[in-house]
């Protein structure tokens, strides 16, 4: 038994450790593996149910309704699919759906990116005024503009158009102006003044330098803005009440609300598949971009 | 011109020619119109329309007073809403808050190993999809005929359960979904305070023979109280708005209302029956309950941040 103080060597870590008591030296490995145990335990218990999903969604009718489920499908399918998209406007879905959020973002960016640069780049009275007004929109809540922004949209003509979807969803950027002005601010201010001195406008400098050095920020925020806008569900739902109309996530919902929808759980686990899909892809994509945008202020 | 330096960069220019500013108005000019239309007039004009009885329908909106908030409070599903909301709240506080918690503190230990970005990513995962897709995944787990829920408590000896029909059980459904699609991002934010607390401090602690118990009290809860902290206040928005989802797919508010929360009483008055002055009444009735709930966390975060430490 090693002696207090003693170098020894531990078969579970590979390690030569210096141990305090014999006791702790024999109870490390164990806690470790119940630390393990714990840990895969809580990712199993998180990861299932989209697992479950993408199952479901290639199983057939049959294996679906078995008493005995089965995580791997026995016979994989295609058959859901088929059985969605002939059944449901599933091709008309994933278009609004990839049209409002994509539009959303580029409108969002295009407004918010210049909004972002001069606020910090001109600290005047007036632009610190605006800029209360424009972060002011991030105290109202959603429910107060939600009844009247309807009424907006119905006096417009746009129930049932991209449109009804993309401008009042990109209205509300200020938290993506905050997030663009913390970024462009950490940029030097010599690199405007040597550019302003060559005679370059606001806006040039603006295209020239501040969107390349604010890359990694950008893709985070319009990753970032592309979830939301892909992800929305009570504004699309109220705004888009035709069926051909609608997002995914707004169609999942009423498809698995109706009586024939109903029950479809193959079908309804191969939509929700469907609308899964862009968002983790991005997720796991954007991933490093969105570390890149939060440690780029420390590099310097 | 004076003008206060409140960055430690070098300060932003401060005295500009009018051509410059005429740029640079314009630039902002997009942005503050659409928060004007979208923002601040829909506000204004919720304020104006509580006062009214309109349907979205007719052409004039009727002053009706205070006619609407009399309407909504004698209403027993508004009553039963707001009781909803304070038990989603109490309950899904907790969850939000403490769970994740124990499972940052679970997981801190291996923050070195090589599985730590799997791991980080799969916990995030729920978190990415939409809640829609959430509550239709969950729909199908607890369903009361094939559901692999059911299924497992009867494979287990157990009994089913109805979930989605029988009131407590179909609470504690929507509560148990909303908490899966978004439990990952607050342990993902308690996981990145407690990696900012360095290992030399917790090792010497150690080291002079203090529980696990008291290192946590000593070290860690002081340094994530912050976190803890604006978790607390963004669970309340949470319950009340992003649940939303969850409670249409899941249950349509029932059995009997007994799943359905103020903003979903609020829809269906203000797009089910068209009620917009009601609606409107609701909207703020709401905000001002937000208000209090808030100032409240404020002044009990703030002791509690503050003697923590």
């Amino acid at each position: 038994m090693a002696a207090e103080g003693e170098v020894t060597f531990s078969p579970a870590t590979g390690h030569a450790s210096r141990t305090g008591t014999a006791e702790r030296q024999s109870t490390i490995p164990w806690s470790r593996l119940g630390l393990y145990a714990l840990a895969i335990g809580m990712v199993v218990l998180m990861t299932f149910p989209l697992l479950w999903m993408v199952s479901t969604a290639f199983k057939g009718p049959t294996e679906i309704f078995t008493s005995t489920p089965q995580l791997i499908p026995s016979a994989p399918t295609f058959e859901n699919f088929q059985v969605a998209f002939t059944t449901k406007p599933v091709g008309d879905w994933i278009l609004n759906s990839t049209i409002t959020a994509t539009l959303t973002t580029l409108l969002r960016l295009s407004i918010a990116v210049p909004a972002a640069y001069v606020f910090a780049r001109l600290l005047l009275p007036v632009t610190r005024l605006l800029l209360i007004v424009v972060i002011g929109t991030m105290i109202i809540p959603g429910v107060v503009t939600l009844v009247p922004n309807y009424l907006l949209v119905v006096r417009l003509g746009w129930i049932n158009t991209w449109l009804g979807v993309i401008v009042p969803m990109a209205a509300s950027s200020a938290f993506f102006i905050f997030l663009l002005r913390q970024h462009i601010m950490q940029i030097p201010t010599d690199l405007y003044d040597a550019a302003e001195l060559d005679g370059a406008g606001m806006v040039r400098t603006l295209w020239d330098i501040v969107i390349p050095l604010i890359r990694p920020g950008l893709v985070a925020v319009a990753a970032l803005s592309f979830l939301w806008g892909w992800n929305a569900y009570l504004w699309p739902l109220l705004v888009l009440p035709g069926p051909e109309s609608q997002t995914l996530a707004v169609g999942l919902g009423t498809y698995a609300s109706d009586p024939e929808g109903a029950q479809l759980w193959g079908p309804l686990m191969a939509v929700a598949l469907i609308s899964s899909l862009p968002p983790l892809l991005l997720f796991l994509v954007a991933q490093k971009h969105l570390a890149t945008a939060l440690t780029s202020g420390s590099k310097g | 011109m004076a003008v206060m330096r409140t960055t430690p960069q070098p300060a932003p220019q401060s005295n500009v020619p009018t051509s410059r500013l005429v740029t640079a108005i314009a630039m902002l000019l997009p942005v503050l119109t659409l928060a004007l239309i979208f923002e601040y007039w829909p506000a204004v004009r919720s304020l104006y329309l509580m006062f009214f009885d309109w349907n979205l329908v007719s052409q004039d909106p009727e002053f009706v007073g205070f006619q609407n908030f009399r309407t909504i409070v004698n209403d027993s599903r508004f009553i039963t809403s707001i009781r909803n909301t304070v038990a989603y709240a109490a309950i899904l506080a907790p969850l939000q808050i403490v769970l994740p918690l124990g499972m940052a503190l679970v997981l801190r230990p291996l923050a070195t190993s090589r599985l730590s970005l799997a791991y980080r990513t799969l916990l995030f995962l729920p978190m990415v999809i939409s809640l829609p897709v959430a509550a239709v995944i969950w729909l199908w787990m607890l369903n009361p005929v094939n559901g692999v829920v059911n299924g497992t408590i009867e494979a287990l000896g157990g009994i089913g359960v109805n979930w989605l029909n029988e009131p407590r059980p179909a609470m504690a459904s929507v509560i148990v979904v909303a908490d899966w699609s978004s439990i990952g991002f607050n342990i993902l934010l308690y996981l990145t305070a407690l990696e900012g607390i360095p290992h030399d401090v917790r090792d010497a602690a150690r080291l002079d023979g203090a529980s696990e118990w008291a290192l946590f009290r000593g070290i860690e809860w002081p340094l994530i109280s912050p976190t803890f902290f604006f978790i607390v206040l963004t669970t309340v928005l949470f319950v009340n708005n992003e649940i939303f989802g969850v409670i249409n797919i899941l249950t349509h508010g029932g059995p009997y209302s007994s799943t359905s929360n103020v903003l979903y009483y609020l829809y269906e008055r203000g797009f089910r029956f068209f009620q917009a002055g009601e609606a409107s009444a609701l909207a703020i009735t709401l905000v001002g309950f937000f208000l209090i709930v808030t100032w409240i966390q404020f002044r009990v975060g703030e002791r509690k941040v503050h003697y923590g430490s």
